[in-house]
Protein backbone atom coordinates (compact mmCIF):
# COMPACT_ATOMS: atom_id res chain seq x y z
CA UNK A 1 0.00 0.00 0.00
CA UNK A 2 2.82 2.22 0.52
CA UNK A 3 3.51 4.26 -2.55
CA UNK A 4 7.39 5.22 -2.78
CA UNK A 5 6.16 8.91 -2.72
CA UNK A 6 8.58 11.10 -1.85
CA UNK A 7 7.91 12.82 1.10
CA UNK A 8 9.68 13.92 4.30
CA UNK A 9 10.18 12.06 7.90
CA UNK A 10 10.42 14.50 10.97
CA UNK A 11 10.59 13.43 14.16
CA UNK A 12 8.76 15.76 16.64
CA UNK A 13 11.72 16.07 18.44
CA UNK A 14 13.46 18.20 15.54
CA UNK A 15 10.46 20.11 15.50
CA UNK A 16 10.11 20.74 19.09
CA UNK A 17 12.65 20.15 21.06
CA UNK A 18 12.11 18.33 24.02
CA UNK A 19 13.59 20.72 26.48
CA UNK A 20 12.28 23.97 25.45
CA UNK A 21 9.19 22.21 25.33
CA UNK A 22 9.51 21.50 28.92
CA UNK A 23 10.92 25.02 29.78
CA UNK A 24 7.64 26.51 27.97
CA UNK A 25 5.39 24.17 30.51
CA UNK A 26 7.39 24.99 33.19
CA UNK A 27 7.31 28.84 31.92
CA UNK A 28 3.60 28.43 31.85
CA UNK A 29 3.17 26.51 35.36
CA UNK A 30 5.02 29.57 36.68
CA UNK A 31 2.43 31.93 35.28
CA UNK A 32 -0.65 29.62 36.87
CA UNK A 33 0.91 29.80 39.98
CA UNK A 34 1.05 33.54 40.03
CA UNK A 35 -2.59 34.20 39.08
CA UNK A 36 -3.64 31.59 40.96
CA UNK A 37 -1.85 33.71 44.35
CA UNK A 38 -3.76 36.24 42.85
CA UNK A 39 -6.93 35.07 43.26
CA UNK A 40 -6.27 33.71 46.46
CA UNK A 41 -6.00 37.39 47.46
CA UNK A 42 -9.17 38.23 45.58
CA UNK A 43 -10.97 35.52 47.34
CA UNK A 44 -9.89 36.65 50.60
CA UNK A 45 -10.94 40.06 49.96
CA UNK A 46 -13.90 39.15 49.41
CA UNK A 47 -14.97 37.29 52.21
CA UNK A 48 -13.39 40.18 54.29
CA UNK A 49 -16.12 42.22 52.04
CA UNK A 50 -18.87 39.81 53.23
CA UNK A 51 -18.17 39.71 56.89
CA UNK A 52 -17.99 43.45 57.44
CA UNK A 53 -21.70 43.49 55.48
CA UNK A 54 -23.09 41.52 57.98
CA UNK A 55 -21.51 43.56 61.10
CA UNK A 56 -22.23 46.93 58.82
CA UNK A 57 -26.07 45.57 59.19
CA UNK A 58 -26.24 44.53 62.84
CA UNK A 59 -24.44 47.27 64.24
CA UNK A 60 -27.40 49.89 63.76
CA UNK A 61 -29.72 47.50 65.31
CA UNK A 62 -29.03 49.22 69.06
CA UNK A 63 -28.34 52.73 69.48
CA UNK A 64 -25.04 51.63 71.60
CA UNK A 65 -23.35 48.98 71.99
CA UNK A 66 -21.19 47.77 75.28
CA UNK A 67 -17.56 46.30 73.61
CA UNK A 68 -14.23 45.68 75.21
CA UNK A 69 -12.02 48.00 73.56
CA UNK A 70 -8.35 47.06 72.92
CA UNK A 71 -5.89 49.60 74.49
CA UNK A 72 -2.45 49.33 73.61
CA UNK A 73 -1.32 45.93 73.25
CA UNK A 74 -2.33 43.62 75.72
CA UNK A 75 -5.09 45.37 77.43
CA UNK A 76 -8.80 46.07 76.89
CA UNK A 77 -11.38 48.37 78.72
CA UNK A 78 -14.96 48.32 78.45
CA UNK A 79 -16.50 50.85 76.17
CA UNK A 80 -19.67 52.18 74.37
CA UNK A 81 -19.93 52.25 70.72
CA UNK A 82 -22.00 54.87 70.23
CA UNK A 83 -23.49 56.74 66.96
CA UNK A 84 -23.92 53.41 65.27
CA UNK A 85 -25.41 54.50 62.57
CA UNK A 86 -22.58 56.98 61.03
CA UNK A 87 -20.07 55.54 59.11
CA UNK A 88 -17.03 57.34 56.88
CA UNK A 89 -16.25 54.74 54.26
CA UNK A 90 -13.38 54.81 52.20
CA UNK A 91 -13.99 55.37 49.01
CA UNK A 92 -10.71 54.30 47.09
CA UNK A 93 -7.64 56.83 46.89
CA UNK A 94 -7.97 58.49 50.08
CA UNK A 95 -10.93 59.33 49.66
CA UNK A 96 -13.92 59.23 52.51
CA UNK A 97 -17.33 59.61 52.66
CA UNK A 98 -19.75 59.99 55.75
CA UNK A 99 -22.81 57.26 54.83
CA UNK A 100 -25.30 55.74 56.76
CA UNK A 101 -25.21 51.95 57.32
CA UNK A 102 -27.74 51.12 54.89
CA UNK A 103 -25.35 53.24 52.13
CA UNK A 104 -22.21 51.99 53.43
CA UNK A 105 -23.81 47.99 52.65
CA UNK A 106 -24.45 49.29 49.58
CA UNK A 107 -21.12 50.74 48.89
CA UNK A 108 -19.66 47.92 50.18
CA UNK A 109 -22.03 45.20 47.99
CA UNK A 110 -20.86 47.31 44.61
CA UNK A 111 -17.48 46.81 45.77
CA UNK A 112 -17.80 43.17 46.22
CA UNK A 113 -19.61 42.91 42.75
CA UNK A 114 -16.21 44.18 41.08
CA UNK A 115 -14.18 41.91 43.00
CA UNK A 116 -16.22 39.12 41.78
CA UNK A 117 -15.48 40.19 38.06
CA UNK A 118 -11.98 40.35 38.95
CA UNK A 119 -12.06 37.06 39.89
CA UNK A 120 -14.04 35.69 36.97
CA UNK A 121 -11.65 37.58 34.83
CA UNK A 122 -8.84 35.72 36.24
CA UNK A 123 -10.30 32.35 36.78
CA UNK A 124 -10.73 32.47 32.65
CA UNK A 125 -7.06 33.48 32.55
CA UNK A 126 -5.94 30.52 34.58
CA UNK A 127 -8.21 28.19 32.51
CA UNK A 128 -6.34 29.27 29.26
CA UNK A 129 -3.09 29.10 30.90
CA UNK A 130 -3.74 25.77 32.22
CA UNK A 131 -4.50 24.63 28.44
CA UNK A 132 -1.66 26.01 27.22
CA UNK A 133 0.21 24.05 29.56
CA UNK A 134 -1.13 20.57 29.22
CA UNK A 135 -0.34 21.32 25.21
CA UNK A 136 3.51 21.85 25.81
CA UNK A 137 3.22 19.03 28.50
CA UNK A 138 1.77 17.01 25.71
CA UNK A 139 3.75 17.91 23.05
CA UNK A 140 7.47 17.60 25.21
CA UNK A 141 5.74 13.73 25.66
CA UNK A 142 5.28 13.39 21.84
CA UNK A 143 8.53 14.28 21.35
CA UNK A 144 10.28 12.03 23.95
CA UNK A 145 8.77 9.26 22.59
CA UNK A 146 9.86 9.90 19.52
CA UNK A 147 6.64 10.63 17.32
CA UNK A 148 7.32 11.21 13.83
CA UNK A 149 5.59 13.51 11.35
CA UNK A 150 5.26 12.33 8.10
CA UNK A 151 4.46 14.38 4.85
CA UNK A 152 4.24 12.97 1.41
CA UNK A 153 3.25 14.81 -2.19
CA UNK A 154 -0.10 13.97 -3.01
CA UNK A 155 0.89 11.88 -6.02
CA UNK A 156 -1.84 11.15 -8.40
CA UNK A 157 -1.80 7.65 -9.43
CA UNK A 158 -4.61 4.95 -10.05
CA UNK A 159 -5.98 3.81 -7.42
CA UNK A 160 -3.92 1.29 -6.02
CA UNK A 161 -1.99 4.65 -4.97
CA UNK A 162 -4.19 6.01 -3.12
CA UNK A 163 -2.44 5.40 -0.32
CA UNK A 164 -0.34 8.26 -1.42
CA UNK A 165 -2.90 11.17 -0.74
CA UNK A 166 -0.51 13.11 0.05
CA UNK A 167 -1.30 15.01 3.57
CA UNK A 168 0.07 15.71 6.64
CA UNK A 169 -0.17 12.47 8.55
CA UNK A 170 0.65 11.62 11.66
CA UNK A 171 0.44 8.04 11.94
CA UNK A 172 2.44 5.75 13.46
CA UNK A 173 3.50 3.43 10.44
CA UNK A 174 3.94 0.09 11.96
CA UNK A 175 0.54 0.11 12.30
CA UNK A 176 -0.77 0.14 9.02
CA UNK A 177 1.92 -2.55 8.02
CA UNK A 178 0.34 -4.78 10.42
CA UNK A 179 -3.19 -4.19 8.49
CA UNK A 180 -2.08 -4.15 5.44
CA UNK A 181 -0.62 -7.58 6.24
CA UNK A 182 -3.48 -8.80 7.44
CA UNK A 183 -5.56 -7.26 4.32
CA UNK A 184 -3.32 -8.83 2.19
CA UNK A 185 -3.64 -12.41 3.60
CA UNK A 186 -7.10 -12.49 3.16
CA UNK A 187 -7.18 -10.87 0.01
CA UNK A 188 -5.06 -13.60 -1.57
CA UNK A 189 -7.56 -16.20 0.36
CA UNK A 190 -10.73 -14.63 -1.45
CA UNK A 191 -9.05 -14.47 -4.80
CA UNK A 192 -8.57 -18.09 -4.36
CA UNK A 193 -11.99 -18.75 -4.15
CA UNK A 194 -12.85 -16.38 -6.68
CA UNK A 195 -10.46 -18.09 -8.95
CA UNK A 196 -12.58 -21.15 -8.16
CA UNK A 197 -15.44 -19.35 -8.79
CA UNK A 198 -14.74 -17.41 -12.16
CA UNK A 199 -13.70 -20.80 -14.14
CA UNK A 200 -16.95 -22.09 -13.86
CA UNK A 201 -18.83 -19.10 -14.83
CA UNK A 202 -16.64 -18.23 -17.92
CA UNK A 203 -18.84 -18.34 -20.78
CA UNK A 204 -19.63 -16.48 -23.51
CA UNK A 205 -21.32 -13.77 -21.59
CA UNK A 206 -19.13 -13.47 -19.28
CA UNK A 207 -16.47 -12.81 -22.40
CA UNK A 208 -18.96 -10.25 -23.98
CA UNK A 209 -19.83 -8.50 -20.56
CA UNK A 210 -15.47 -8.64 -19.38
CA UNK A 211 -14.64 -7.19 -22.67
CA UNK A 212 -16.99 -4.52 -21.57
CA UNK A 213 -16.69 -4.41 -17.91
CA UNK A 214 -13.12 -5.30 -18.44
CA UNK A 215 -12.49 -1.99 -20.49
CA UNK A 216 -13.89 -0.14 -17.04
CA UNK A 217 -12.23 -2.12 -14.80
CA UNK A 218 -8.79 -2.44 -16.51
CA UNK A 219 -8.57 1.38 -15.36
CA UNK A 220 -9.43 0.57 -12.22
CA UNK A 221 -8.49 -3.61 -11.94
CA UNK A 222 -10.77 -3.45 -9.00
CA UNK A 223 -13.55 -2.79 -11.44
CA UNK A 224 -13.13 -5.06 -13.91
CA UNK A 225 -12.75 -7.98 -11.86
CA UNK A 226 -16.14 -6.94 -10.22
CA UNK A 227 -17.55 -6.38 -13.54
CA UNK A 228 -16.38 -9.74 -15.08
CA UNK A 229 -17.36 -11.77 -12.02
CA UNK A 230 -20.92 -9.98 -12.15
CA UNK A 231 -21.18 -10.48 -15.59
CA UNK A 232 -20.52 -14.25 -15.02
CA UNK A 233 -23.49 -15.07 -13.56
CA UNK A 234 -26.78 -13.54 -12.73
CA UNK A 235 -26.70 -16.07 -9.72
CA UNK A 236 -24.24 -14.10 -8.33
CA UNK A 237 -25.54 -11.15 -8.97
CA UNK A 238 -28.17 -12.23 -6.85
CA UNK A 239 -26.09 -13.16 -4.18
CA UNK A 240 -24.08 -10.28 -4.21
CA UNK A 241 -26.81 -8.10 -3.70
CA UNK A 242 -27.47 -9.82 -0.74
CA UNK A 243 -23.66 -9.89 0.36
CA UNK A 244 -23.78 -6.46 -0.30
CA UNK A 245 -26.09 -5.75 2.38
CA UNK A 246 -23.65 -7.38 4.68
CA UNK A 247 -20.89 -6.26 3.41
CA UNK A 248 -21.97 -2.89 4.24
CA UNK A 249 -21.51 -3.08 7.81
CA UNK A 250 -18.49 -5.18 7.16
CA UNK A 251 -17.68 -2.46 4.70
CA UNK A 252 -17.46 -0.21 7.67
CA UNK A 253 -15.02 -1.95 9.71
CA UNK A 254 -12.76 -2.56 6.92
CA UNK A 255 -12.52 0.81 6.16
CA UNK A 256 -9.59 1.00 7.52
CA UNK A 257 -7.97 -2.30 6.29
CA UNK A 258 -9.83 -1.32 3.35
CA UNK A 259 -6.92 1.03 1.86
CA UNK A 260 -4.33 -2.04 2.01
CA UNK A 261 -7.44 -4.13 0.75
CA UNK A 262 -7.37 -1.90 -2.74
CA UNK A 263 -4.04 -3.01 -3.51
CA UNK A 264 -4.95 -6.12 -2.74
CA UNK A 265 -7.73 -6.10 -4.73
CA UNK A 266 -6.49 -4.74 -7.02
CA UNK A 267 -4.40 -8.33 -7.47
CA UNK A 268 -6.82 -9.88 -7.26
CA UNK A 269 -8.67 -8.28 -9.75
CA UNK A 270 -6.21 -9.10 -12.24
CA UNK A 271 -5.94 -12.45 -11.41
CA UNK A 272 -9.64 -12.85 -11.80
CA UNK A 273 -9.56 -11.34 -14.83
CA UNK A 274 -7.00 -13.85 -15.92
CA UNK A 275 -9.58 -16.65 -15.36
CA UNK A 276 -11.56 -15.59 -18.26
CA UNK A 277 -10.20 -16.40 -21.46
CA UNK A 278 -11.61 -13.27 -23.67
CA UNK A 279 -11.50 -10.74 -20.44
CA UNK A 280 -7.70 -11.54 -19.79
CA UNK A 281 -6.82 -9.97 -22.99
CA UNK A 282 -9.18 -7.54 -23.25
CA UNK A 283 -8.73 -6.74 -19.45
CA UNK A 284 -5.44 -6.37 -19.88
CA UNK A 285 -5.38 -4.34 -22.75
CA UNK A 286 -8.03 -1.77 -21.10
CA UNK A 287 -6.48 -1.92 -18.05
CA UNK A 288 -3.54 -0.86 -19.44
CA UNK A 289 -5.20 1.83 -21.09
CA UNK A 290 -7.01 2.65 -17.93
CA UNK A 291 -3.96 2.98 -15.86
CA UNK A 292 -2.56 5.07 -18.36
CA UNK A 293 -5.53 7.69 -18.62
CA UNK A 294 -6.14 7.27 -14.58
CA UNK A 295 -2.95 8.71 -14.35
CA UNK A 296 -3.63 11.06 -16.75
CA UNK A 297 -6.80 11.97 -16.07
CA UNK A 298 -7.70 13.36 -13.02
CA UNK A 299 -10.30 12.63 -11.22
CA UNK A 300 -11.98 16.37 -12.12
CA UNK A 301 -15.37 14.16 -11.94
CA UNK A 302 -14.98 13.02 -8.60
CA UNK A 303 -14.85 16.28 -6.52
CA UNK A 304 -14.99 14.89 -3.74
CA UNK A 305 -13.15 11.95 -4.02
CA UNK A 306 -9.86 13.07 -2.97
CA UNK A 307 -7.59 9.54 -3.43
CA UNK A 308 -8.66 7.58 -6.51
CA UNK A 309 -8.27 9.12 -9.51
CA UNK A 310 -11.39 9.55 -11.50
CA UNK A 311 -11.11 8.39 -14.76
CA UNK A 312 -11.82 10.50 -16.77
CA UNK A 313 -14.72 10.19 -20.07
CA UNK A 314 -11.84 10.63 -22.07
CA UNK A 315 -10.78 7.38 -22.10
CA UNK A 316 -13.72 6.58 -23.45
CA UNK A 317 -12.42 3.96 -25.64
CA UNK A 318 -15.06 1.68 -24.57
CA UNK A 319 -18.91 3.55 -22.48
CA UNK A 320 -17.76 0.91 -20.12
CA UNK A 321 -14.40 2.47 -19.63
CA UNK A 322 -15.20 5.77 -19.18
CA UNK A 323 -18.05 5.20 -16.64
CA UNK A 324 -15.45 3.08 -15.09
CA UNK A 325 -12.97 5.42 -14.82
CA UNK A 326 -14.89 8.23 -13.14
CA UNK A 327 -15.94 5.69 -10.36
CA UNK A 328 -12.59 5.07 -10.00
CA UNK A 329 -11.38 7.79 -8.84
CA UNK A 330 -11.51 7.05 -4.54
CA UNK A 331 -15.06 5.69 -5.59
CA UNK A 332 -13.26 3.07 -7.62
CA UNK A 333 -15.54 0.79 -4.90
CA UNK A 334 -18.69 2.88 -6.21
CA UNK A 335 -18.03 2.24 -9.30
CA UNK A 336 -17.90 -1.19 -9.13
CA UNK A 337 -21.17 -1.72 -7.51
CA UNK A 338 -22.53 0.06 -9.47
CA UNK A 339 -21.15 -1.71 -12.75
CA UNK A 340 -21.97 -4.89 -10.69
CA UNK A 341 -25.35 -3.50 -10.14
CA UNK A 342 -25.91 -2.32 -13.66
CA UNK A 343 -25.14 -5.69 -14.33
CA UNK A 344 -26.99 -7.56 -12.49
CA UNK A 345 -30.02 -5.54 -13.34
CA UNK A 346 -29.98 -7.99 -16.26
CA UNK A 347 -29.91 -4.54 -18.44
CA UNK A 348 -27.54 -4.97 -20.91
CA UNK A 349 -23.77 -3.52 -20.35
CA UNK A 350 -24.83 -0.80 -22.46
CA UNK A 351 -27.23 0.36 -19.94
CA UNK A 352 -24.60 0.88 -17.34
CA UNK A 353 -22.15 2.32 -19.66
CA UNK A 354 -24.31 5.16 -19.69
CA UNK A 355 -24.91 5.20 -16.27
CA UNK A 356 -21.43 5.76 -16.27
CA UNK A 357 -20.57 8.39 -18.12
CA UNK A 358 -22.77 10.48 -16.36
CA UNK A 359 -20.99 9.46 -13.06
CA UNK A 360 -17.97 10.10 -14.35
CA UNK A 361 -19.51 13.94 -13.88
CA UNK A 362 -18.86 12.80 -10.51
CA UNK A 363 -22.43 12.98 -9.79
CA UNK A 364 -23.04 9.64 -11.06
CA UNK A 365 -20.09 8.50 -9.23
CA UNK A 366 -21.97 9.52 -6.02
CA UNK A 367 -24.15 7.34 -6.37
CA UNK A 368 -22.38 4.67 -7.26
CA UNK A 369 -20.24 5.12 -4.25
CA UNK A 370 -22.94 4.16 -2.12
CA UNK A 371 -23.55 0.74 -4.26
CA UNK A 372 -20.06 0.35 -4.10
CA UNK A 373 -19.57 0.61 -0.71
CA UNK A 374 -21.78 -2.18 -0.50
CA UNK A 375 -19.34 -4.74 -2.51
CA UNK A 376 -16.65 -3.88 -0.31
CA UNK A 377 -18.27 -5.03 2.37
CA UNK A 378 -19.26 -7.94 0.09
CA UNK A 379 -16.13 -8.64 -1.13
CA UNK A 380 -15.24 -9.17 2.76
CA UNK A 381 -18.07 -11.90 2.98
CA UNK A 382 -17.61 -13.04 -0.11
CA UNK A 383 -14.47 -14.82 0.64
CA UNK A 384 -17.00 -17.69 1.91
CA UNK A 385 -19.64 -17.29 -0.61
CA UNK A 386 -19.72 -17.63 -3.93
CA UNK A 387 -17.48 -16.72 -6.45
CA UNK A 388 -19.64 -13.80 -7.94
CA UNK A 389 -19.51 -12.66 -4.59
CA UNK A 390 -15.80 -13.35 -4.46
CA UNK A 391 -15.20 -12.01 -7.51
CA UNK A 392 -16.79 -8.69 -6.18
CA UNK A 393 -14.49 -9.16 -3.28
CA UNK A 394 -11.51 -8.87 -4.80
CA UNK A 395 -12.92 -6.15 -6.60
CA UNK A 396 -13.39 -4.99 -3.68
CA UNK A 397 -10.36 -5.15 -1.99
CA UNK A 398 -8.27 -4.00 -4.46
CA UNK A 399 -9.84 -0.41 -4.01
CA UNK A 400 -6.65 0.81 -3.27
CA UNK A 401 -8.41 4.07 -2.04
CA UNK A 402 -10.55 2.62 0.97
CA UNK A 403 -9.30 5.87 2.17
CA UNK A 404 -11.02 7.60 -1.32
CA UNK A 405 -14.12 5.48 -0.17
CA UNK A 406 -14.33 7.18 3.26
CA UNK A 407 -13.93 10.24 1.12
CA UNK A 408 -16.20 9.10 -1.11
CA UNK A 409 -19.01 8.65 1.74
CA UNK A 410 -18.58 12.42 2.33
CA UNK A 411 -18.77 13.30 -1.20
CA UNK A 412 -21.12 10.43 -2.18
CA UNK A 413 -23.91 12.28 -0.22
CA UNK A 414 -23.14 15.49 -1.40
CA UNK A 415 -23.07 13.83 -5.03
CA UNK A 416 -26.44 11.85 -4.04
CA UNK A 417 -28.25 15.04 -3.84
CA UNK A 418 -26.50 16.19 -7.14
CA UNK A 419 -27.31 12.66 -8.55
CA UNK A 420 -30.67 13.67 -9.39
CA UNK A 421 -29.64 16.18 -11.32
CA UNK A 422 -27.09 14.86 -12.84
CA UNK A 423 -28.75 11.63 -13.77
CA UNK A 424 -31.15 13.63 -15.69
CA UNK A 425 -28.90 14.88 -17.80
CA UNK A 426 -27.13 11.18 -18.44
CA UNK A 427 -30.11 9.19 -19.53
CA UNK A 428 -33.06 8.17 -18.21
CA UNK A 429 -32.69 4.58 -18.97
CA UNK A 430 -29.40 4.71 -16.42
CA UNK A 431 -32.28 5.83 -14.01
CA UNK A 432 -33.42 2.44 -12.79
CA UNK A 433 -29.65 1.10 -12.50
CA UNK A 434 -29.44 4.08 -9.94
CA UNK A 435 -32.14 2.98 -8.21
CA UNK A 436 -30.21 0.35 -7.03
CA UNK A 437 -27.69 3.02 -5.85
CA UNK A 438 -29.21 5.30 -4.28
CA UNK A 439 -30.17 2.64 -1.71
CA UNK A 440 -26.81 1.42 -1.17
CA UNK A 441 -25.74 4.93 -0.88
CA UNK A 442 -28.66 5.65 1.82
CA UNK A 443 -27.15 2.35 4.17
CA UNK A 444 -23.97 3.79 3.50
CA UNK A 445 -25.28 7.15 4.86
CA UNK A 446 -26.38 5.38 7.78
CA UNK A 447 -22.88 3.50 7.92
CA UNK A 448 -20.96 6.77 7.67
CA UNK A 449 -23.31 8.69 9.61
CA UNK B 1 46.28 36.20 12.91
CA UNK B 2 44.74 38.87 11.44
CA UNK B 3 41.50 36.58 10.72
CA UNK B 4 41.42 35.90 14.86
CA UNK B 5 41.94 39.25 15.77
CA UNK B 6 39.24 40.10 13.35
CA UNK B 7 36.92 37.27 15.23
CA UNK B 8 37.98 38.69 18.49
CA UNK B 9 36.81 41.89 17.65
CA UNK B 10 33.80 40.83 15.82
CA UNK B 11 32.96 38.82 19.00
CA UNK B 12 33.66 41.70 21.37
CA UNK B 13 31.05 43.40 19.55
CA UNK B 14 28.92 40.81 20.15
CA UNK B 15 29.38 41.19 23.60
CA UNK B 16 28.18 45.00 23.49
CA UNK B 17 25.45 44.62 21.78
CA UNK B 18 24.13 41.18 23.60
CA UNK B 19 24.56 43.81 27.25
CA UNK B 20 22.29 46.36 25.53
CA UNK B 21 19.98 44.26 24.53
CA UNK B 22 19.55 42.82 28.17
CA UNK B 23 19.30 47.01 28.90
CA UNK B 24 16.48 47.40 26.66
CA UNK B 25 14.64 44.16 28.09
CA UNK B 26 14.57 45.57 31.77
CA UNK B 27 13.70 48.77 30.15
CA UNK B 28 10.68 47.14 28.86
CA UNK B 29 9.84 45.02 32.14
CA UNK B 30 9.67 47.92 33.95
CA UNK B 31 7.69 49.84 31.63
CA UNK B 32 5.34 46.87 31.91
CA UNK B 33 5.23 47.22 35.78
CA UNK B 34 4.48 50.39 35.46
CA UNK B 35 2.02 50.53 33.33
CA UNK B 36 0.52 47.70 35.53
CA UNK B 37 0.25 50.26 38.49
CA UNK B 38 -1.26 52.88 36.17
CA UNK B 39 -3.66 50.64 35.02
CA UNK B 40 -4.79 49.41 38.60
CA UNK B 41 -4.50 52.79 39.87
CA UNK B 42 -7.08 54.14 36.99
CA UNK B 43 -9.54 51.23 37.97
CA UNK B 44 -9.84 52.25 41.79
CA UNK B 45 -10.00 56.21 40.80
CA UNK B 46 -13.11 55.40 38.13
CA UNK B 47 -14.73 53.57 40.78
CA UNK B 48 -14.38 56.47 43.43
CA UNK B 49 -16.05 59.06 40.89
CA UNK B 50 -18.89 56.38 40.60
CA UNK B 51 -19.37 55.90 44.14
CA UNK B 52 -18.84 59.98 44.64
CA UNK B 53 -21.28 60.54 41.51
CA UNK B 54 -24.04 58.58 43.74
CA UNK B 55 -23.47 60.60 46.75
CA UNK B 56 -26.21 63.49 47.34
CA UNK B 57 -25.27 66.75 47.98
CA UNK B 58 -24.24 67.51 51.71
CA UNK B 59 -22.77 64.37 52.05
CA UNK B 60 -19.28 65.10 53.67
CA UNK B 61 -16.58 63.85 52.00
CA UNK B 62 -12.70 63.18 53.48
CA UNK B 63 -9.42 63.34 51.91
CA UNK B 64 -6.49 61.18 54.22
CA UNK B 65 -3.66 63.33 53.50
CA UNK B 66 -0.87 61.59 55.63
CA UNK B 67 -2.28 60.38 59.29
CA UNK B 68 -5.08 63.78 58.83
CA UNK B 69 -8.83 63.16 57.73
CA UNK B 70 -9.34 66.64 56.07
CA UNK B 71 -13.15 67.52 55.36
CA UNK B 72 -13.04 68.30 51.57
CA UNK B 73 -16.23 69.50 48.93
CA UNK B 74 -17.83 67.53 47.27
CA UNK B 75 -17.46 69.52 44.10
CA UNK B 76 -13.63 69.71 44.72
CA UNK B 77 -13.13 65.89 45.26
CA UNK B 78 -15.16 65.15 42.05
CA UNK B 79 -13.10 67.57 40.04
CA UNK B 80 -10.14 66.44 41.91
CA UNK B 81 -10.73 62.76 40.82
CA UNK B 82 -11.56 63.32 37.18
CA UNK B 83 -8.61 65.62 37.04
CA UNK B 84 -6.62 62.45 38.75
CA UNK B 85 -8.41 59.76 35.88
CA UNK B 86 -7.00 62.44 33.08
CA UNK B 87 -3.70 62.34 34.25
CA UNK B 88 -3.02 58.64 34.87
CA UNK B 89 -4.53 58.09 31.64
CA UNK B 90 -1.92 60.38 29.32
CA UNK B 91 0.42 58.71 31.53
CA UNK B 92 -0.60 55.36 30.30
CA UNK B 93 -0.44 56.31 26.80
CA UNK B 94 3.09 58.07 27.50
CA UNK B 95 4.37 54.71 28.55
CA UNK B 96 2.66 52.83 25.97
CA UNK B 97 4.83 54.93 22.82
CA UNK B 98 8.37 54.20 25.31
CA UNK B 99 7.41 50.65 25.55
CA UNK B 100 6.47 50.25 21.54
CA UNK B 101 9.77 51.86 21.09
CA UNK B 102 11.72 50.08 23.07
CA UNK B 103 10.61 47.13 21.60
CA UNK B 104 11.24 48.37 18.27
CA UNK B 105 14.68 48.49 19.51
CA UNK B 106 15.31 45.60 21.10
CA UNK B 107 14.03 43.47 17.74
CA UNK B 108 16.67 45.52 15.59
CA UNK B 109 19.62 44.81 18.20
CA UNK B 110 18.33 41.39 17.83
CA UNK B 111 18.91 41.04 14.44
CA UNK B 112 22.01 42.86 14.74
CA UNK B 113 23.38 39.99 17.09
CA UNK B 114 22.25 37.42 14.58
CA UNK B 115 24.22 38.84 11.85
CA UNK B 116 26.73 39.18 13.66
CA UNK B 117 26.87 35.69 15.26
CA UNK B 118 26.62 34.23 11.30
CA UNK B 119 29.33 36.66 10.31
CA UNK B 120 31.23 35.41 13.21
CA UNK B 121 30.77 31.58 12.69
CA UNK B 122 31.40 31.41 8.67
CA UNK B 123 34.69 33.36 9.69
CA UNK B 124 35.57 31.00 11.96
CA UNK B 125 34.56 27.93 9.67
CA UNK B 126 36.49 29.28 7.02
CA UNK B 127 39.40 29.70 9.21
CA UNK B 128 39.05 26.01 10.38
CA UNK B 129 38.99 24.76 6.66
CA UNK B 130 42.19 27.34 6.15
Amino acid sequence: MEEPAKGTVTPFASMFPFDEAKKAVKRVEDAIAEKLKELERHKQFIADNTNLVNLVSRLPDELHHDVMVPFGKAAFFPGRLIHTNEFVVLLGEGYYAERTAKQTIDILTRRGKALDSQVESLKVNIKDLRAEASFFGSTAAEAAEGLVEIREDYVEKSYTEEQSKSEKVDKKVRVEDDEYAHIMSRLDELEKEELAAEGDNESDEDEHTNTAESDNESGEDECIDIVGSDNESDEDEQTDAAKRGSDIHEYNQTEATFNNFASQTHLETRKAQKQTKVENLSVEALSNKFHHQLDTTDQPNCTGLTVQPVPKDDMSSSRSLTQIKKSVPAEKDLMLPGVKEKLEAASSSTIEVPMWTPKSRFDSSKAFTGSIVEHLSNIEKNSQNQTVTSSQTPVRASRPGFDSSKSFTSSIVEHIDNMPTSQEQTATSSQSPNAQPSKPVSRFKMQRR
Amino acid sequence: MASSTAIRELQRDLEDKANDLSKLQKDIAKNHQVRKKYTVQLGENELVLKELDLLNEGANVYKLIGPVLVKQDLAEANANVRKRIDYISAELKRLDATLQDLEEKQNSKKDAILKLQQRIQSLQAGKAKA
